[in-house]
């Protein structure tokens, strides 16, 4: 298990670096981050699972100016590695599915208020370079970029630790404390979550049409999925 | 005073550090530090054998700037055209900070809108649904669509800027970012609809006949329209995520 926490550390680690700090290549996607959790602590299916919920329920937030939005990529490190975990032990049951994409608000939060954190330790860092440049230390440029981020990096790397262990800790403690009809009653959750998902994909996508297609779209598809069920 | 254009080797090294214009991002300057660092190969060689003005000129890129970090290239690239300019004595050192602060707000504007209002979530969801059919799928296409746009852009961007700041306004309308915002949208949201449709499908329809069908239809409808109202009313995912959580503990208390 440790070189699994080892390996969750290091693409933690890239992840969160490149959330904020670095190229913002969205591999800091829950979808990506979820994906790498799980076939990481030895499902990749289920950790897509919880990606593919995850991805799109914080879009509506979005990290514009000073604000920072609630820490997805936090989540996904929890949802990951405790999915892929619960789905070797107790499995991966529709209640137990809803029960850590819930809880992964917690780890949102929390990772959002280590965000803050990091920006203001960089308040610091940003007035140490630009006293260091005024006694006419140029290379202090490098020098306080460099110190951001790796304070970002480092800051990723307990993060993603401290994430990845809970969600193995609540798939391995928690979760089986509740018997299989407990679970089952918090399955009823389930169905708003990929909506709340969609609700937030269709809110940031305002325009004049967007009414119309949603939901015609939506119709669309879900007759069509009805339709293909009924024949199957 | 004659300044050569700065070499291919600075150009790409200003290139490169664009990538980490967030990298010490804080409160105060948001992304000065990132900004001075990013343009230092340039200054280094418009001011190689003049310290003092090197001095001046890093001094002027820590103050304030912060934008969205896709479009810091351009402003990047037409700032490296400008410190050449005044190197050469040919313009106010005070220019290029008027032109910063001139262009990072409504290219901020501009680059939240397009990047975060509407590239993202249409890769996002695209990747969402091609994820349900293999993860790797999902994965790919969300990176490869982001990215595909998000870097050319950024190319596009930094090579209009090295032309100098004239050639940003004529970028920008020829990039035409405000129509293909409109047009991502509509593609998010005709992918998110299919997304919706999918899980609703998937989750609601237990029994056979039609009425039970649109019944459930109508239901993931309401759903969705409600919590787009609370997201237009600012209520964040978080608060909707953590009623659920108080609402699933109250079953599982019952």
């Amino acid at each position: 298990m440790a070189w699994r926490f080892l390996l969750a550390i290091l693409l933690g680690g890239v992840c969160y670096l490149d959330r904020t700090a670095a190229c913002q290549l969205m591999l800091h996607r829950p979808l990506v981050v979820a994906t790498l959790m799980g076939a990481v602590f030895g499902n990749m299916a289920a950790g897509a699972q919880v990606g593919v919920v995850l991805e799109l329920i914080y879009l509506a937030r979005l990290p514009v100016g000073a604000s920072i939005p609630p820490d997805d990529t936090g989540a996904a490190v929890f949802g990951g590695s405790a999915a892929a975990v619960a789905s070797s032990s107790i499995g991966l049951d529709p209640g137990s599915f809803t029960a850590l994409l819930l809880f992964s608000v917690i780890v949102a939060e929390a990772g959002k208020a280590a965000d803050r954190f990091v920006r203001k330790v960089n308040v610091r860092i940003a007035r140490l370079t630009a006293e260091s440049v005024d006694r006419g230390d140029v290379q202090a440029v490098e020098h306080g970029l460099l110190a951001g981020l790796t304070l970002f990096a480092v800051t990723g790397m307990v993060l993603a630790l401290v994430f990845s262990g809970a969600g193995v800790a609540v798939s391995k403690e928690l979760l089986p404390r509740f018997g299989p009809a407990s679970r089952g009653n918090f399955a009823i959750l389930l169905p708003t979550l990929p909506l709340l998902g969609a609700a937030s994909v269709y809110a940031c996508s305002r325009t004049e049409r967007t009414s119309a297609v949603f939901f015609l779209t939506m119709a669309a598809v879900c007759c069509g999925t009805v339709l293909f069920r009924w024949q199957a | 005073m004659t300044i050569s254009p700065p070499a291919t080797r600075s150009r790409s090294a200003v290139w490169r550090r664009q990538f980490l214009l967030q990298g010490c991002w804080n409160y105060e300057g948001m992304q000065n530090v990132g900004f001075a660092y990013a343009i230092l190969p340039a200054l280094r060689d418009f001011y190689a054998n003049r310290p003092e003005d090197a001095l001046k000129a890093v001094k002027r890129h820590l103050e304030f700037f912060n934008t969205h970090p896709a479009m810091g290239a351009l402003v990047l690239g037409a700032s490296v055209r400008l410190e050449e300019r005044v190197a050469a004595g040919e313009t106010d050192p005070r220019a290029i900070g008027t032109f910063k602060v001139g262009l990072m707000g409504s290219l901020g504007a501009v680059g939240d809108s397009f990047f975060w209002g509407a590239l993202r979530p249409m890769a996002s969801v695209a990747g969402a649904l091609l994820a349900l059919l293999h993860p790797l799928l999902g994965v790919a296409a969300l990176i490869l669509l982001y990215n595909g746009v998000h870097l050319t852009l950024r190319r596009r961007g930094f090579a209009a800027g090295m032309q100098g700041p004239e050639a940003v306004v004529a970028w920008l309308k020829q990039a035409a970012l405000n129509v293909r915002t409109d047009d991502l949208r509509l593609l998010a949201a005709i992918l998110a609809g299919a997304y919706a449709g999918v899980f609703a499908g998937r989750f609601f329809v237990q029994g056979g006949g039609a009425l039970p069908v649109l019944a459930s239809l109508l239901l993931a409808a309401a759903a969705v329209h409600l919590f787009s109202v609370l997201f237009r009313k600012a209520v964040s995912p978080s608060e909707i995520l953590s009623f659920l959580l108080l609402v699933g503990v109250l079953i599982l208390w019952r």
